[in-house]
Order: C-alpha cells, then sequence, then structure tokens
C-alpha cells in the first residue's frame, strides 16, 4: 500500500505497542478512580467529565505540540532535515504526514477522553459545540506549534521546545477558558446574538468559524514554510491574501453604521500588526538583501520578489491605506495625535533597529535588544522630556505628540535616516 | 553532465565561492580536494540545491539547478558531511522510508534495498535499528540512502570518513561499480590515497576558487619513466635529447632523468631499445604512477 511516506515513518516512530496499550490503560485507571469518586459524590459534580475534558486540553496540547514540534527540530538535530529536503516528497505530504503521523497516537488517547466526555457529561446541549471546539483547537494548537517549529528551524534556533510548547499550553489554557465554562453550564451562550456584514448569527458559531477559519491559514502557512524549505520558489502572494483576509474578516464586525469612520482605521491597524509580527517571525539574512538588489539590478523581477522581505508587502498596503485615512482625521486618542503617516514612519524606524540588530553579530538576541529600543524610544524618553516641559523634544522620539503632522513626520523623518544610515552601515559591513 | 559558471556564495563577512566555474563531463569520478574551509561542503551543497548563492549558474543534466531545485533532486543524491539516521528505525525501514520518499512504489522498494545493500555489504544487517550501527556501518546506510533511487549524479561530502581500509576498498569497488552504470560522481575528501583508487579527475579548491581542474586517468599515452644509471655518462642529457621518442624533462648529476615517453607499450620497448643502443649502463627503467597526492601537492606548490 502506498502510504504517505512520512506519515508511515511517523507512526513507525511513534505508535509503539506499548503506547497502544500504556495509553488507554493509563486512562482507564484514572477514569475509574473518577468514576468511583463521582459515586461517592453528589450527582451535582461530574469529576469524570470534567477530568476527561482536562486531559484531553493537556494531552492535545502539551503532549500534542510537543510532538508536532519535534517532528520538524529533531530532523535538524539529528542531522536527516537534508535527506527529506532532497527528497521527491511534496511540501502537502510532508505537513500531513508530520503533523497527523507525530500526532496521531496523542488523537487516540484524546478520542478516548473524549468518548469518555460524552458517555459522562451531564449537559449533553452543548456537547455538539464542546466537541466542535475541543477537535478544531486541538488541532489549532498543533498546526501553530509546526508552523511556529518551521519558523524556528528558518531562524536557526533549533532548541526552541520549551518556548514552543510554553505557547501551546498558553493557548490550551485559552481553549480551555472557553471549553470548560460551556460544559458545565446551560445552553445560554447559543443564544448570544452576533452580526457579521449585517449577518445575524451566535457569538458560538462565529468562534467556531474563526477557528476553522485560523486553522486554515495555519494549515496554509505550514504549507508555504515547508514549501521553502524544499526550496520551491514562492512569491509573497498568500502574505497578501492572509493580511486582506483578515482585513476583510474583521471588518464584518463592525457596526454597519460605523463601518465607513472605522473600517480605514482598523485595515491600517492589521497591517501595522502583521508588520510587526512577520519581521520578528522572519528570518533576517544580509545575504538575501543581497541577492534581492542583485536580481533588482539584473531586472529579474520574479527572483526579486521572491527574495522580498514579508514586511514589506503588509508595509506597502499600510502605506496604501494611511493615504485615505489621512483625510478622514481619525479621532485623537487623549493627547495623542492620529497621524497615519507618521504611525507609519515608527513602524519603519522599529523594524530598522530591529534589522539593525538581526545583522549584527548576535542576532538571537535582536529581539531582546529591540525590545529594549523600544522601551526607551516609546516611554522613557518621551516620559522624560514630557515631564520637563519640553514638548517639542518629545515629539522627536515620539512624534505623536506633536500638535503638528507636518513636525512629527518630520521627527521622524530623522530618526529615520539615523537609524537607516546606521542599518546600511552595518548591512555593507555584513556582505 | 555538470556545468558550472561563475558561481558566487556569500556568508556574511566571507565569499566562500568566488567565480566557481567549472564542467564535468558524464561517468567521471571527480575529486573535489582542498584545504579545510576552501568551500567544498559548500559547493556540494549549492550543486544539491541546498544553499542559495548570491548569482552564478549550475546546470546539472540540462537542468538549471537554481530555478528548478527541485527537479535538480529528482536526478542527485547526496551525501552529507555531518549525515544522520533514524536510529530507531531498522535498517530496512531507513532504507524503505527513503525509498518511498524518492518516489519508488512499494511493491518496488524491496528490490531497492536488496540492490543497495548487497552493493554495500549490509544485507546482514538490515533488521538492525539503525542507532546500534558502528560509525562504518552508519556511513554505508547513509550511501545505500543516497543511492537507493539511482540517481544519475551522486554528490558525496566526505564519504570515506570513519571508514577502516577494507570498508574503502569496498567503497570504492563500489564507486567504480556505479561509474559502470553510468552515475557521475563529484566526491569530495580529504583522504587522497582514497580518492586516488576511483577518481578520473580531480578539481582543486583553494580559498573558494578553483586552481585546478585535471583529468587523472586519460586516455592519452604519455606516460613518465625514471631512467637510472649504473655510472654517470657525461653527455648524457644530450645523449637523451637526441632520442625521438622521449622528452627530457629533468636529469641529476648525469646518472638519472626523468623521461617522458609518448605512445603504447610497443613504442616504450622501442625507446628502451634505442636507450640500450646507446650503451647506457642502465640499471632501472621504471614507470612513475602520477598519483594524486603529488598532483594535489604539485598544485598547491604551483599556485601558492
Amino acid at each position: 500500500m502506498n502510504l504517505n511516506p512520512e506519515f508511515q515513518r511517523q507512526l513507525q516512530l511513534e505508535f509503539s505497542s506499548a503506547r497502544l496499550v500504556g495509553v488507554p490503560l493509563i486512562l482507564g485507571v484514572i477514569f475509574t478512580l473518577t468514576y468511583i469518586l463521582d459515586d461517592q459524590t453528589s450527582h451535582q459534580t461530574n469529576i469524570t467529565a470534567q477530568t476527561a475534558l482536562s486531559l484531553f486540553l493537556l494531552m492535545v496540547s502539551f503532549w500534542g505540540a510537543r510532538q508536532a514540534v519535534d517532528s520538524v527540530l529533531d530532523e535538524q538535530r539529528s542531522h536527516t532535515w537534508d535527506t527529506q529536503r532532497l527528497s521527491a516528497l511534496d511540501p502537502w505530504t510532508m505537513v500531513c504526514g508530520k503533523l497527523f503521523g507525530s500526532t496521531l497516537v496523542v488523537w487516540y488517547g484524546c478520542v478516548i477522553c473524549l468518548l469518555v466526555y460524552s458517555f459522562m457529561a451531564q449537559n449533553t446541549g452543548n456537547l455538539f459545540w464542546v466537541l466542535s471546539y475541543a477537535i478544531t483547537s486541538g488541532l489549532l494548537v498543533q498546526n501553530l506549534s509546526l508552523l511556529l517549529s518551521l519558523c524556528a528551524l528558518r531562524k536557526g534556533k533549533i532548541n526552541s521546545n520549551s518556548v514552543i510548547i510554553g505557547l501551546a499550553i498558553l493557548g490550551a489554557l485559552t481553549i480551555g477558558s472557553f471549553i470548560m465554562p460551556l460544559s458545565q453550564a446551560s445552553d445560554s451562550l447559543q443564544h448570544t446574538p452576533a452580526t457579521w456584514y449585517g449577518v445575524n448569527t451566535t457569538v458560538q458559531f462565529l468562534t467556531l468559524i474563526g477557528v476553522c477559519l485560523a486553522l486554515f491559514w495555519c494549515v496554509v502557512g505550514n504549507y508555504r514554510l515547508m514549501a521553502q524549505e524544499l526550496r520551491i520558489r514562492t512569491l509573497p502572494w498568500v502574505w497578501l491574501a492572509f493580511a486582506i483576509f483578515l482585513i476583510v474578516y474583521i471588518g464584518g464586525f463592525i457596526a454597519p453604521n460605523q463601518f465607513g469612520e472605522y473600517f480605514y482605521s482598523i485595515a491600517f491597524g492589521i497591517c501595522l500588526t502583521l508588520s510587526y509580527l512577520i519581521v520578528f517571525a522572519e528570518h533576517h539574512e544580509p545575504m538575501r538583501i543581497k541577492r534581492l538588489f542583485t536580481y533588482i539590478a539584473q531586472e529579474n523581477w520574479l527572483r526579486g520578489a521572491e527574495e522580498l522581505p514579508l514586511w514589506c508587502v503588509t508595509f506597502i498596503l499600510a502605506g496604501l491605506l494611511a493615504v485615505p485615512l489621512s483625510f478622514s482625521h481619525p479621532a485623537d486618542i487623549e493627547e495623542l495625535h492620529i497621524y497615519p503617516v507618521s504611525i507609519l514612519l515608527l513602524l519603519l524606524r522599529d523594524i530598522g533597529i530591529f534589522l539593525f540588530f538581526s545583522y549584527g553579530k548576535n542576532p538571537q538576541r535582536a529581539f531582546s535588544l529591540t525590545l529594549l529600543w523600544l522601551v526607551l524610544l516609546y516611554g522613557v524618553l518621551p516620559g522624560i522630556f514630557t515631564a520637563a516641559d519640553l514638548k517639542g523634544m518629545a515629539a522627536l522620539f515620539f512624534p505623536l505628540v506633536a500638535d503638528n503632522m507636518i513636525i512629527s513626520i518630520v521627527c521622524m523623518g530623522v530618526q529615520i535616516a539615523l537609524i537607516w544610515y546606521f542599518l546600511y552601515q552595518r548591512w555593507q559591513e555584513s556582505v | 553532465m555538470i556545468n558550472v559558471e561563475q558561481l558566487i556564495f556569500e556568508y556574511p563577512n566571507l565569499r566562500a565561492l568566488d567565480e566557481v566555474s567549472f564542467h564535468i563531463p558524464q561517468g567521471s569520478i571527480t575529486a573535489l580536494v582542498g584545504p579545510n574551509g576552501a568551500g567544498k561542503t559548500t559547493l556540494l551543497r549549492c550543486m544539491a540545491a541546498l544553499e542559495q548563492p548570491v548569482s552564478g549558474e549550475i546546470r546539472i543534466d540540462g537542468i538549471d539547478v537554481l530555478e528548478h531545485p527541485r527537479e535538480c533532486h529528482r536526478i542527485i543524491g547526496y551525501l552529507s558531511d555531518f549525515f544522520g539516521l533514524y536510529d530507531r528505525l531498522t535498517v530496512r525501514q531507513c532504507l524503505h522510508y527513503v525509498a518511498r520518499a524518492q518516489g519508488i512504489a512499494d511493491e518496488h522498494c524491496e528490490d531497492a534495498i536488496a540492490r543497495v545493500s548487497n552493493g554495500l555489504y549490509i544485507n546482514d544487517r538490515l533488521d538492525v535499528l539503525a542507532g546500534t550501527l558502528s560509525r562504518g556501518l552508519r556511513q554505508r546506510v547513509a550511501i545505500a540512502q543516497a543511492i537507493i533511487h539511482s540517481p544519475r549524479v551522486v554528490l558525496l561530502d566526505e564519504p570515506a570518513s570513519g571508514l577502516d581500509p577494507e570498508a574503502r576498498h569496498e567503497l570504492a569497488e563500489l564507486f567504480l561499480e556505479l561509474q559502470k552504470q553510468g552515475m557521475t560522481l563529484l566526491v569530495s575528501s580529504h583522504i587522497l590515497a582514497e580518492l586516488e583508487a576511483y577518481s578520473t579527475d580531480m578539481l582543486v579548491l583553494r580559498e573558494g576558487r578553483i586552481i585546478e581542474q585535471v583529468a587523472i586517468k586519460t586516455a592519452t599515452h604519455t606516460q613518465d619513466f625514471k631512467l637510472t644509471l649504473a655510472t654517470p655518462v657525461d653527455n648524457l642529457v644530450a645523449l637523451l635529447q637526441s632520442i625521438d621518442t622521449l622528452t627530457v624533462l629533468k636529469t641529476e648529476h648525469n646518472q638519472s632523468a626523468l623521461l617522458q615517453i609518448q605512445g603504447n607499450s610497443q613504442q616504450q620497448h622501442e625507446t628502451l631499445k634505442n636507450l640500450l643502443a646507446h650503451n647506457l649502463p642502465i640499471c632501472e627503467f621504471a614507470k612513475i604512477t602520477n598519483n594524486l597526492q603529488d598532483a594535489y601537492l604539485e598544485t598547491m606548490r604551483q599556485r601558492p
């Protein structure tokens, strides 16, 4: 039988006969104990059902995330990644094989937990929702773990297991905080109304759709990162599509009578957030920029687009949104003036700082050093000058306190010129 | 078979490959030699489309490696210097996985496994866990993985490191067998004596530049000979130069000489007859084997 070879290999590694017997045996012992406890306590509580759900969350996040992460990072640690990269496997086969192969044993235990929960739950009104959330959220946590491990692999951080698993557990706690009350409560949440682009629905349904969409984009992200690892040439259109999707999706939650007022601001905010996220997530190597410049000089636009850092895509999109937003005069927030162009320039400055440290001798520390500088530039320095009643000086570092948009742009221009000059110097030293 | 043109690869602050250009004919076994840090591994990784150079062109069997890396992956086999195996799988499972991952249908995997395991003398270890194998056996399993899909080009980075002399000899035989099957091999190694057993060409890399590409085993019949006389002969140089079928490369103290003789064995016999006809007190007339180490060291000396 021509099974997915990666899936088959993961099964050979992870689905041992010891686990096949051990998992139901341990769960059986735990559930027997909780069943006895249930018998002895009042019928108001349902320890078995709650334990089954808690164990599900624990397994799907902690164990599942670990398995997903190891399926990628273990390859690099044991020097087998090159063999996989040179294989004829396509990215989809690799992602499915790694994800489902490595976590099948986890889902084996998880299905037992969900079956026990289904039989023992007193409130069966929300059973469909609880099971739907549990399964989709579990898949999301594991997909997200795989995504983060692929990012870590690209950045050469092959010992990032604990960080990623920590994030997965955080995700599981978030899911738990939503599912656990739902499993106990009556079905009141089903009737919480919500609208999306004027379509009347429920919060529960929208949440489930949101989780499913997040899962979809995670799978797409995994596919793209795996494709890049397998040296399949990719253009940054998926990142653009993701940004546009988020703008359209989140825009649906704006009240229809406020849509025109807030849509551009939210879209602008999404592009800024995505730019920050991707600049921190991407691997920045000076040689990539050199290749980009080489391709531009050769007028090889296709190869140039392949080398384009993804933050440029959302930055350009944010720039396009900043123009109409500048004319709509967004409302000020207390003493802060919302100047879209200045905010865009703040993003450019921050990216410059991060890249400056990324091209340094110790790029592993780029993130922490950037955070330190951002605290200084956003908080400490403007705070000191504001306290000393030197608003002009405060505006130099944080231009949103300037009363005039042109002044704020000039202040940002000075900062950007300085930081990008130093960045250029450092880049030249590196290549 | 392999054409590399103006290849440039850079690490931050270091140009690892500097306008590297060479051609490797089909069916050859090329030894890639050079000191540590010369760029051998980087060159092999670029050719395997695992690293992306700044500029240049690599063509393997007509495929533009930089434009179509995945197509290149299908026709090459690559053994990294830091290879790894799936330690918790048996050798058979490792080979089966790689065979399947290389697109071999499940029903043909056993044949492929049998073929490579016989060639690498690991057929008695197929059901042993890879993690329990010795260094030499692991190396053989890794090579088996690299060639299981019968690639047209095989790139090997230090394939003999860690192997005992017997295993090295078997490896040399395997490479010659692969060559007979029509494969083109590029082998990087520090052990020049080992490369000599099977290499047809040598590519010398230093500080990211190709400084020499020579054919070691050519079809031409030029051969170096050492001539030693029992007693010195005063006009030895003039006497030797009077013989048309040989070229004098060097003489020492009118008692020994390094000669180059054109032609086949018959012409070599004629030359020796000619030398004896001049009444030279010959006590030694021996063919000089042009070994790889000498060629390499000579290249290094000539191009400091």
